[in-house]
């Protein structure tokens, strides 16, 4: 239920980073979930794509890598230079 | 393409306001817990029973999370100590800045315990720090004994378990130690209390988790 939630925090921080990396553009981020952190990746995977749809981030990727325990942290972006 | 490493928490800003909120329970001296379990599973029952065991010198407040109404907050607040309702207008949890703006205007120099019930939900809570010293998940025993395996987030991250409404137990199919043995799966570690707010028992074991971990808060 929260998923929606977690997705406008994975863009703002997107957002933030993309700034910093002007004038790249952010086409993919990588967070890790652990099984404990109560989130189910596919419902996150489905609010993040309805969140990016219609913004200046699409279309960014989200990929989910398997996390330990109750982990819920990014790992990565990746840039594609303009 | 260009891969950079991207460090830190999805929870970024609320783990911030939580972070905050920590420093702030701390300067003052306040042990805050943060109540989670399903919806009916006994939460307000529970801290009725509780404040209604404390002196009224008892220097406690509570703040209760619901998606609408403020019908909790009213039934806390009968037995003198502040009571705050954060109506959360749809989010199905609490997070730190909804606390943060819900103590407002209240001193917490003069609060040593504070009680966060969160809104129903064995989910989304989970996630969302509130600065709390300890989680505490309420299970009820009308709602089977595999709720520790079917959501082991919050089972894992609670420090206690409140087995609630163990009154019912002749009348459900539950089988309180399989429950029991269940979240132990989960969380070896966890301490686990069995209560009825009804019937009042149980209540001296809670009543002594809450009072020995407050202390051990206090004496820091």
């Amino acid at each position: 239920m929260h998923e929606v939630a977690l997705a406008g925090s994975i863009l703002e921080a997107v957002r933030a980073e993309a700034l910093t990396r002007k004038p790249a553009r952010p086409v993919k981020v990588g967070v890790r979930i652990g099984e404990m952190a109560g989130i189910d990746p596919d419902s996150l995977a489905f609010c993040f794509e309805a969140l990016v749809q219609g913004t200046e981030l699409e279309p960014l990727e989200l990929e989910i890598e398997p996390g330990s325990a109750d982990e819920l942290e990014f790992c990565y972006l990746e840039l594609e230079p303009t | 393409m260009n891969r950079v490493a991207m460090e830190g928490k999805v929870l970024s800003e609320n783990e911030r306001a939580a972070t905050e909120l920590r420093a702030e329970f701390a300067r003052h001296g306040v042990f805050a817990v943060n109540l989670i379990g399903s919806p009916g599973s006994g939460k307000t029952a529970l801290l009725e029973r509780t404040l209604e065991s404390f002196d009224p010198s008892r220097r406690v407040a509570i703040l209760t999370g619901d998606i609408q109404t403020d019908a909790d907050a009213q039934r806390l607040s009968r037995y003198g100590f502040p009571a705050r309702q954060i109506t959360t207008a749809g989010a199905c949890h609490l997070d730190a800045r909804m606390v943060r703006r819900a103590l407002e205007g209240l001193d917490l120099a003069a609060i040593d315990l504070l009680f966060i019930e969160n809104v129903g939900n064995l989910v989304c809570p989970t996630s969302y720090d509130l600065g709390e010293a300890h989680k505490i998940v309420l299970l009820s025993v009308t709602e089977g004994e595999e709720k520790p395996l079917k959501y082991p987030g919050i089972f894992f991250k609670a420090d206690l378990m409140a087995l609630t409404k163990v009154d019912l137990l002749p009348y459900v199919p539950f089988q309180a130690s399989v429950a029991e043995a269940n979240a132990r799966s989960i969380h070896p570690d966890i301490a686990i209390v069995r209560v009825s707010s009804l019937l009042k028992t149980g209540l001296d074991d809670w009543l002594e988790w809450i009072d020995r971990h407050a202390t051990a808060i206090a004496t820091v």
